[in-house]
């Protein structure tokens, strides 16, 4: 066996820098920790004292309060997130505000889920964000904070923990909570976005409006009967399927005149 | 008669309520909203027997031109239709909903049996409540033991602003005899000059 006068030392050598390699970048690491944890520190004091110097902003100025949300979301704090590992439990809120503001959402959590409780009968168990705040709204007592759609889909993802049917889906490009744990196909939301569009469809528009077989338009519409996301009107020349959160609102409350 | 016109709910102006929905949920959800808005109409017109029948012209040419002719007497026909939207609810559908209330009390025809047409009471306070009320203020103005005729108990001063001043007779009839049942009245004379003693 021929050996090539490499020597030991090589290996020595490769090994040692290897090491040093290591060394170096375990320091840089750990200084990088070092850092980043102060950082860490600084902010969630500064977040803290922002918190709490507008504790007072946070539960009654429902605009500045979506601010401060999305300020969290955006620099990946998520401030409704129970992260009960942590010392005391409960979210950063929590800990921050005294849980005032979490309750507030808890709160209105429970509101939206009466709001769409009671009216599941007359719309199938989905309900425009909009329709749900004017509902709470009204039912609201004087002088009570005001609330924003924000506020209300904050509300319904706190839901989210229990394991509950509440969800939050686009229709169009309307934001509309769902309480019923129901999966819409394409040619319902499609259906759905008309009606959000034109008050109302028939099977011909469908046909007419998105190229759609009659047997096509005619099986979405009656999915979303069955599901009773729509009410039907016969007394005209060929039945229109009406969206119910027209009946909520929209058309005016006056007396005949 | 209240002077000012009833204000028609938000769903009255939704051209759906007007059919019978398929959907059982949505029909259930449809029979409390017709229910209700018939009780909250009764009680705004004060109307404590209601004509089902709808007149057969109505529905032709609404004349808006001349005011008086927009506002229609309180009944059945401004009750279930809206010419604004040009919709009404069928017999059929209105007697469902009556069918639907009477499961809840909140209404009976006048004749039982359905033999004497469609003319129906609307309990938005059933015998039982204006029994009750009769008794409250018999009680509140100490008429115990007086003797009052019908009429006066209806029509007269006293009861002026009572809520069971002006009350349908036949309907003062029924409440009346459920407190001669439990032994808190009696009430004799004649046909026309029915009196009433408090116990």
């Amino acid at each position: 066996m021929s050996r090539k006068g490499v020597g030991l030392a090589a290996f020595d050598r490769s090994r040692i820098t290897s090491a040093q390699y290591a060394s170096h970048g375990s320091s840089l690491r750990s200084s990088d920790a070092a850092a980043l944890e102060t950082q860490l520190a600084v902010f969630r004091s500064l977040l803290q004292q922002f918190a709490q110097t507008h504790a007072k902003d946070i539960r009654s100025n429902p605009s500045f309060r979506a601010q401060f949300a999305r300020m969290c979301s955006a620099i990946g704090v998520d401030p409704l997130a129970a992260s009960s590992t942590r010392e005391g439990g409960g979210s950063i809120w929590a800990q921050l505000l005294g849980r005032s503001v979490n309750d507030f959402y808890f709160e209105l959590a429970v509101k939206v889920v009466e709001v769409c409780s009671e009216t599941r009968g007359e719309n199938g168990g989905l309900i425009e964000v909009r329709k749900v705040r004017e509902a709470i709204m009204k039912s609201r007592m004087e002088g009570a904070p005001d609330v924003t759609e924000d506020d209300i889909l904050r509300a319904v993802g706190t839901l989210k923990p229990l394991g509950s049917s509440y969800s939050v889906i686009k229709v169009g490009s309307k934001p509309y909570i769902r309480s019923v744990p129901k999966e819409l196909n394409t040619d319902q939301s499609a259906v759905l976005e008309a009606v959000q569009v034109l008050g109302y469809v028939s099977v011909s528009m469908l046909m007419v409006n998105l190229k759609w077989s009659r047997p096509r338009a005619q099986t979405a519409l009656e999915d979303l009967m069955g599901e009773g996301m729509l009410w039907v009107d016969k007394q005209c020349a060929e039945w229109e399927y009406w969206s119910p959160g027209f009946m909520l609102s929209g058309q005016d409350a006056v007396p005949l005149d | 008669m209240s002077p000012q016109p009833f204000a028609f709910p938000r769903e009255f102006f939704f051209p759906p309520f007007f059919t019978r929905q398929t959907n059982l949920t949505t029909h259930h959800a449809q029979l409390i909203k017709w229910s209700s808005l018939i009780l909250s109409y009764c009680r705004h017109h004060r109307i404590y027997k209601l004509s089902l029948s709808l007149s057969p012209s109505s529905s032709s040419t609404p004349d808006q031109s001349s005011p008086d002719a927009a506002q229609p007497q309180p009944g059945a026909d401004e009750l279930f239709h809206n010419p604004r939207i040009d919709k009404r609810l069928s017999l059929a559908d209105i007697k469902e909903t009556i069918d639907f209330m009477r499961k809840d009390g909140r209404a009976e025809y006048v004749a039982p049996g359905g033999a004497g047409g469609d003319v129906v009471w609307i309990y938005w306070r059933s015998p039982e409540e204006w029994a009750g009320l009769i008794e409250e203020w018999v009680d509140g103005t100490g008429q115990k033991g007086t003797v009052l005729t019908l009429y006066e108990l209806t029509e007269g001063d006293a009861t002026r602003g009572a809520e069971f001043h002006g009350l349908d007779p036949d309907l003062l009839q029924k409440a009346l005899g459920i407190l001669v049942k439990r032994g808190k009245a009696q009430i004799f004379g004649q046909e026309d000059s029915q009196g009433v003693k408090f116990f």
